[in-house]
């Protein structure tokens, strides 16, 4: 049974990318600055990067772990790898990297452990002004901290299309799958609001865990 | 009297003129991937550190930016054509002598 649930949320997952579009850009406009924190049943985390070019960003991420318990401190670079520009729609394919330290207090049961961290991963989005896709994934390797594989869809829809700066609004369902976890899918329904440099989202999965992201860019 | 009373409407009629915006003759450039107001301000940003665009205006429904260009400032259409790009947009057409339209 779950073997097939994984199959069918692979398949989902496969045809969505087709189409996907990148929930929070890893790469901003040239010499922008973005700051974000993104806090769900899973992980809570900040993150601060710059963007010299529009191609590529470098930043420093801070993240929790919630069921692991450990924490990451890691340099990310995140590489925009291909973009589709269409007179509706743009489509985005990310490469996004890390590497850091890892602290855990539970790794091998044992107590505290720091080991070298890397993770790795790709984003891909694709949007118009009424509708909004993305996926994403990463592979971890912490040593006995952590070694796993997570992945991300979403899909998105606006009820109505805002003109520039005014308050845009977005109803959102994000579904993460974590095979490792003990919760191995978190499903959360989300309102994503967008004006000026910020954006915020605020949802909640089926466990009962909030979810709230706020992005900002300057 | 005449004279006090005819300078004084000329300057009342003037302050009251509506402002003309500045560059009377926007540059539009139609842009491919415009649709979202992180675009929007991306290509504001990119546009605006340039000496001389005065400033840009977004038509997300029309996904077209008209470019202001301050008194007597030139930019040629590789520059703004370049400066799109870079901002990781497309351009599809630019026309000078645009209307606010």
């Amino acid at each position: 049974m779950r073997r097939h649930f994984l199959i069918l949320l692979s398949a989902l997952l496969c045809g969505l990318t087709v189409v996907a579009s990148a929930w929070a850009r890893p790469v901003s406009y040239p010499e922008g600055w973005t700051g974000l924190t993104m806090n769900d049943g899973r992980r809570n985390s900040l993150y601060v990067h710059y963007s010299p070019t529009a191609d590529y960003s470098l930043g420093y991420k801070f993240e929790y772990w919630r069921e692991a318990e450990y924490t990451v401190h890691a340099l990310q670079i995140n590489y925009l790898l291909e973009r589709r520009n269409r007179r509706d729609s743009q489509a985005s394919w990310y490469l996004r990297s890390g590497v850091g330290v890892a602290h855990g207090d539970r790794a091998g049961g044992d107590g505290d452990t720091t080991r070298t961290v890397a993770y790795t991963g790709v984003a891909l989005d694709w949007e118009s002004r009424r509708l909004y896709a993305a996926y994403h994934n990463r592979l971890t390797e912490a040593g006995d901290i952590d070694s796993s594989f997570r992945q991300s869809v979403r899909v998105g829809v606006a009820p109505y299309l805002g003109s520039y700066g005014d308050l845009h609004t977005w109803f959102m369902l994000d579904a993460s799958h974590a095979p490792e976890s003990d919760e191995t899918l978190a499903v959360s329904p989300l309102i994503r609001f967008f004006k000026g440099t910020h954006l915020v989202e605020v949802g909640a999965d089926q466990h009962g865990d909030l979810l709230f992201n706020w992005v900002a860019r300057y | 009297m005449m004279k006090k009373l005819s300078v004084l409407l000329i300057t009342l009629a003037l302050a009251c003129a509506p402002a003309v915006h500045a560059g009377d003759n926007p540059i539009r450039v139609e842009v491919n991937g415009l649709v979202c107001d992180f675009c929007a301000r991306a290509l504001e940003k990119v546009f605006d550190k340039q000496p001389a665009v005065a400033e840009i205006d977004v038509d997300l429904g029309k996904k077209v930016i008209l470019i202001h260009l301050k008194d007597g400032a030139e930019i040629d259409d590789a520059l703004v054509s370049k400066l799109v790009t870079d901002a990781g947009y497309g351009v599809v057409e630019i026309i000078r002598h645009a209307t606010d339209e």
